[in-house]
């Protein structure tokens, strides 16, 4: 059957998806991502606001500005004792600058462990043309921040006004109006006084650049990774649940309706005419709103309303006319139980035509998750693909231009609903035998 | 207009393959005869011999999937398989030949009336108005025994046995020259197959037009036709007038078909044929019925051509070659 | 050689012909009432279910009271009268007010007699007041913030649909003749698409006319400041449809004409239309009298199906577009619990439904001659 060359793609991005779904499982147990994604700032303190990805610098010619984030792994610390419980310690942090623009914030946070009295800290930036400024001298607390970009006393007292990233990244000869990124090598010097043997200090220094990661960042500076990585097995799993749960149990009910007709037969038929008249996506909605947004409660009333429609009047129908042929009045005459003729002889011989209606309906589930997380209705503990797309949506992603944010989760569920769909046409092509010649 | 000498039909090595998922299916494999004018020819053949096949290639209904269709087929004397779709479908598409098909039951279009599916042919070529068209269908009607009162009624509302005779009116309906009918009583009881045959027999005794009757049952046409010819495995295998088809066929299968209808008046054992026909997809190089037949020897190795006998008959078989 | 095919006499036929006429008046009209009713029925079950979420077994109604509770204790602590009075006082005209607002709200009664009140009013739209809303004109009527926006979205959406439909079925149509040529197989190819919803294409439309190209509107049914002459108000109107609409046809186009021309080729093969080709038919008379009439029942029932599911599609589109409809109206209503707005949001859907089956049965009997005469052993 490899005359159908979308079965073959198909197949080949499911394949990757799940390996994507794989791989994030194993790699970020669920509580830890469930946890980040929901963390407040406090958890996304050093990744920059809105950044694009950084593979976007691979297509400019002028880079955008990465994020540098250094710790004391990457300082030269020298220790000095002043005096007998005074003693200095003098971080260095050197780094190249070679990028075309200027990060968006730059920040040092501070871990301390001191004794009765908190040490005090230097900063001093020192450009690569020499040029240096005292940034600022501080005593340092544990949880502190500084952020050296917004200082405005330094901007007043020494850049008469100018704003701080711009003026410690410009050539000496650019203007603030037009700055020219300075590239090279710059330091920050931070000078730390511990007035007691027992005081130590952890100095993490960062520049946040316009790209980071691999997929950017969002506006509550979360690594869109992890919500993409996540989404996928949530995408996957939604849709095979939703997909199999209606399916099967539709089919079930449409079989054993059909066979037992009567009361039972009309009582379906009715239920169904009603649900019809239900709107769904309202009554979604307003159970979303006035009960509860479980991601489960969602998708069982979902599946709920799916078996109670159409599908159960198309598989009546095939089911029926199973029903008036020969080998199940014979089936009867032997005295076969209703069970075994509804299980064995019915449910086989319509049974093929599950199998594509099955895999086109995963993509529908997929996206109808999308679709509530647009409507504000999706689960909010959980990082889905459909989630950061409202996201971007509603903090105006479209307007301000941060494309990559919209189009991540879009062109993941598009991959998705295209590979299931695709491979869900083929199969119907094959296992529909009206349809097999055309 | 045609003179009496020209055939009303012939073909010429008319050949139709299938594509199909196993391979080509050869089912009408050069075939080569030809009609005179008022002939009723009963074409005979088990089911999978290529008779329907050579139907729609006659009259170039083709499925979607034709592999090969070439040869020539002259109609009075000129090749329609030369014409365009669009000039075959208006100068030969039931103006010189017209259609009675198998399944009368679906023939017709459900939701359109009777009367005016059945004139629609001369509104569409002659250019008829419907009050002419529709007293044009009057009379066919007339003709095959329907009442006129059915023209307004709708395709359901008439029994298996008037619905054949609409189609058979339809047919008829533009005095084609060759009418071509595929099966016309299989789907039908005895006793209707009675009436449509008596129809079927006025019909011919009364009007100019040309038969070909393809069917599966040898009896049912045994009074209607003029001429028989069997096909077996996409050949033609004996092409004889009814007398000498009837009374006295010379080709193997045509006497085991011959000896497996019960008679009337004779008592006699029936015959069968054992075995299968071959593969349209691969047919055997030879003659195709060797297998099957009693009277086979050496030669029946390779294929024997289609020849004309002194008496005026055509076979395949190498029993009769010279 | 006629037989068995009696001749009537032409007086006895005309009576026949005429009772036989007012024979099926009198049916199609019995159909037709069997069927207003049981659609009626399932409307009353459908609006009361509504009602029955929508206040959750009085979870709203909770939320009612702590509002009003709050309202209240804001509303007496800003009377510098009310202040200075002793506790129990206080206390007591607290109770008093709140009875008094929860009397005018009609909270007190139990819910089950609400529910059913709820439904009368919910069936003939009197829905009361809306509580924060209003519509554009000013009013607060429940009826008439709904109703307002009632065409804008029928606007749009039953554009859309009828759109999709006709250039889908015209192309399947002719399709169904060229089938294996480019066309049929792109088509093929292309209907994979209708995996997305129509929102989802819309965020990518936007995304490239509206904020990369600039050339079409983000969203919203008209231009701000709107344009004072009646042309300029249309095209800007439409306008502001292509988007949407671009956006519907990219998820149902392609499917729609798949399914038509997979569903043609397949009637195609039926003995009559077979026929009409041997007839010498052209292929446009086929089309329409062999292919189209015969599968009209099926046409227009799948046509109303589509509409059918296709009314939830509208909300998010139009939540996405800004498109001033129904659907957006749901997203405003419900971040308010504007439970009012709500359930008649969900009646209208529900009529809206009703309305759309019953002209699909009355058409169906219409048109299929064997639904029309009564024949037995039609259609299931």
């Amino acid at each position: 059957m490899r005359n159908y060359p979308t079965i073959f793609a198909s197949f080949i991005i499911i394949g990757i998806l799940l390996g994507i779904a794989f791989y994030a499982m194993i790699s970020i147990p669920f509580s830890e991502a469930a946890l980040k994604w929901r963390g407040a700032e406090a958890m996304w303190e050093d990744t920059p606001r809105l950044a694009a990805p950084i593979w976007f610098n691979a297509f400019r010619s002028e880079k955008l500005s990465e994020t540098i984030n250094l710790t004391r792994a990457d300082a030269t610390i020298t220790e000095e004792a002043v005096s007998e419980t005074i003693r200095e310690e003098t971080w260095v942090f050197e780094y190249d600058f070679p990028f075309a623009s200027l990060p968006t914030e730059i920040k040092t946070f501070f871990t301390v462990s001191a004794g009765e009295k908190a040490p005090m800290v230097t900063l001093t930036w020192v450009k690569p043309d020499g040029t240096s400024y005292k940034l600022t001298t501080m005593t340092a607390a544990t949880g502190d921040r500084y952020s050296i970009s917004a200082d405005s006393k330094f901007s007043r007292e020494q850049l008469g006004g100018e704003d701080v990233s711009t003026a410690l990244y410009r050539t000496a000869d650019s203007t603030e109006e037009d700055p020219v990124v300075l590239t090279g090598t710059y330091q920050l010097i931070a000078s730390v006084y511990h007035f007691s043997p027992d005081s130590r200090i952890d100095i993490q220094f960062v520049n946040f650049g316009e790209v980071y990661g691999v997929a950017g960042t969002d506006h509550l500076r979360r690594d869109l990774t992890i919500g993409l990585l996540w989404g996928t097995p949530f995408a996957l799993m939604f849709g095979l649940l939703g997909a199999v749960g209606s399916t099967s149990i539709t089919f079930l009910i449409a079989a054993i309706g059909t066979w037992y007709g009567g009361f039972l037969d009309a009582a379906i038929q009715r239920i169904c005419e009603v649900r019809l008249q239900l709107p769904t996506l309202p009554i979604l909605i307003m159970l979303g709103t006035f009960y509860s947004r479980s991601i489960f409660l969602i998708l069982g009333v979902i599946i709920a309303l799916d078996i109670f429609s159409a599908g159960i009047k198309t598989y009546r129908a095939m089911f029926m006319q199973v029903k008036n042929l020969p080998y199940i009045e014979a089936a009867r005459a032997y005295g076969a139980s209703n069970m075994r003729i509804i299980v064995r002889y019915m449910i086989p011989k319509v049974a093929p035509v599950l199998i594509p209606n099955f895999v086109t309906l995963i993509p529908s589930f997929v996206f109808l998750e999308a679709s509530l997380a647009v409507l504000n209705l999706g689960d909010p503990t959980a990082p889905t693909w459909g989630k950061i797309l409202n996201d971007a949506y509603r903090n105006g992603a479209l307007y301000r231009g941060y494309y990559y944010w919209v189009l991540e989760p879009a062109i993941l569920l598009m991959f998705t609903g295209l590979a299931f769909s695709m491979l869900g046409f083929a199969l119907d092509r094959i296992f529909n035998p009206r349809l097999r010649r055309v | 207009m045609t003179t009496e000498g020209t055939p009303v039909l012939r073909t010429e090595n008319l050949r139709l393959f299938f594509r199909t998922m196993k391979g080509v299916v050869q089912a009408v494999d050069s075939v080569s005869f030809s009609m005179p004018r008022r002939d009723a020819l009963a074409v005979i053949g088990e089911s999978g011999c290529g008779k329907t096949s050579l139907v729609r290639a006659i009259l170039r209904l083709l499925p979607s999937n034709v592999h090969t269709y070439d040869g020539s087929v002259f109609l009075n004397d000129v090749d329609v398989m030369k014409l365009s779709e669009e000039r075959f479908r208006t100068n030969v598409r039931w103006t010189k030949m017209s259609l009675v098909s198998q399944a009368a039951m679906n023939a017709l279009n459900p939701v359109l009336r009777v009367g005016d599916q059945v004139a629609e042919p001369l509104i569409v070529h002659q250019r008829l108005s419907k009050q002419a068209a529709l007293a044009q269908a009057t009379e066919v009607f007339q003709l095959v025994g329907v009442s006129p009162d059915f023209l307004t009624r709708y395709a359901f509302e008439l029994s298996g046995g008037m619905r054949q005779r609409a189609i058979i009116a339809m047919a008829l309906i533009t005095r084609p020259d060759l009418i071509v009918l595929d099966e016309p009583t299989s789907a039908l009881d005895m006793l209707t197959q009675a009436n449509i045959m008596n129809v079927l027999k006025g019909i011919k005794r009364d009007l100019e037009q040309s038969f070909i009757f393809i069917t599966h049952d040898v009896s049912t046409t045994s009074e209607l036709s003029d001429r028989g010819m069997v096909m077996y495995a996409g050949q033609i295998v004996e092409l004889a007038s009814a007398e000498q088809f009837y009374l006295d066929p010379l080709h193997p299968y045509s006497a085991k078909l011959m000896a497996s209808v019960p008679t009337l008046k004779e008592k006699k054992e029936l015959e069968f044929i054992p075995g299968q026909p071959p593969s349209l997809l691969n047919p055997p190089t030879g003659c195709r019925f060797a297998d099957r037949c009693d009277r086979r020897f050496e030669k029946c190795d390779t294929e024997p051509p289609l020849e004309q006998l002194q008496d005026g008959r055509w076979i395949r078989c190498w029993l009769y070659n010279k | 050689m006629a037989e068995n095919t009696p001749e009537l006499v032409p007086a006895e036929e005309q009576k026949k012909k005429r009772r036989g006429a007012s024979r099926a008046t009198a049916r199609f009209a019995r159909y037709a009432g069997k069927r207003t009713l049981a659609l009626l029925v399932t409307v009353v079950i459908g609006v009361y279910l509504t009602v029955i979420i929508a206040n959750m077994g009085g979870y709203v109604d909770e939320l009612r009271i702590s509002e009003l509770t709050y309202a209240v204790n804001v509303a007496l602590s800003s009377d510098p009268g009310f202040r200075v009075l002793p506790a129990a006082q206080k206390a007591q005209i607290r109770d008093d007010e709140m009875a008094r607002r929860i009397e005018m709200l009609g909270l007190n009664r139990p819910f089950i007699v609400r529910s059913f009140e709820y439904l009368w009013d919910g069936l003939s739209l009197t829905l009361g007041r809306a509580q924060f809303m209003t519509s554009n004109a000013g009013s607060s009527e429940v009826k008439n913030i709904i109703l307002e926006r009632l065409p804008i979205t029928v606007v749009l959406f039953v554009t859309a649909n009828v759109l999709v439909f006709l250039v889908a079925l015209l192309l399947a149509l002719s399709l169904s003749r060229r089938y294996g040529s480019f066309f049929d197989r792109f088509i093929v190819a292309a209907s994979p698409l209708s995996a997305a919803p129509p929102w989802f294409y819309g965020i990518f439309l936007i995304m490239i006319f509206a904020s990369i190209f600039g050339i079409l509107p983000y969203g919203g049914m008209i231009d701000a400041p709107p344009p004072q002459t009646t042309l300029a108000y249309v095209l800007s109107v439409m306008k502001h449809m292509i988007l949407p609409l671009m956006a519907w046809f990219l998820s149902y186009l392609f499917i729609s004409t798949f399914s038509w021309r997979t569903f043609f080729l397949i009637h195609a093969s039926e003995d009559y239309v077979e026929l009409a080709k041997a007839k010498g038919l052209s292929s446009k008379a086929i089309e329409r009298r062999y292919i189209l009439r015969p599968t009209l029942p099926t046409v227009i029932t799948s046509f109303a199906l589509t509409l059918i599911y296709a009314w939830q599609g509208a909300i998010i589109t139009e939540t996405v577009f800004s498109w001033p409809g129904l659907g957006q109206l749901y997203a405003v209503a419900i971040g308010q619990y504007e439970t009012g707005v709500i359930v008649g949001l969900t009646v209208i859907f529900a009529y809206l439904l009703a309305i759309t089956v019953f002209t699909l049965d009355i058409a169906y009997a219409l048109i299929d001659p064997r639904v029309k005469l009564g024949a037995r052993g039609g259609s299931q």
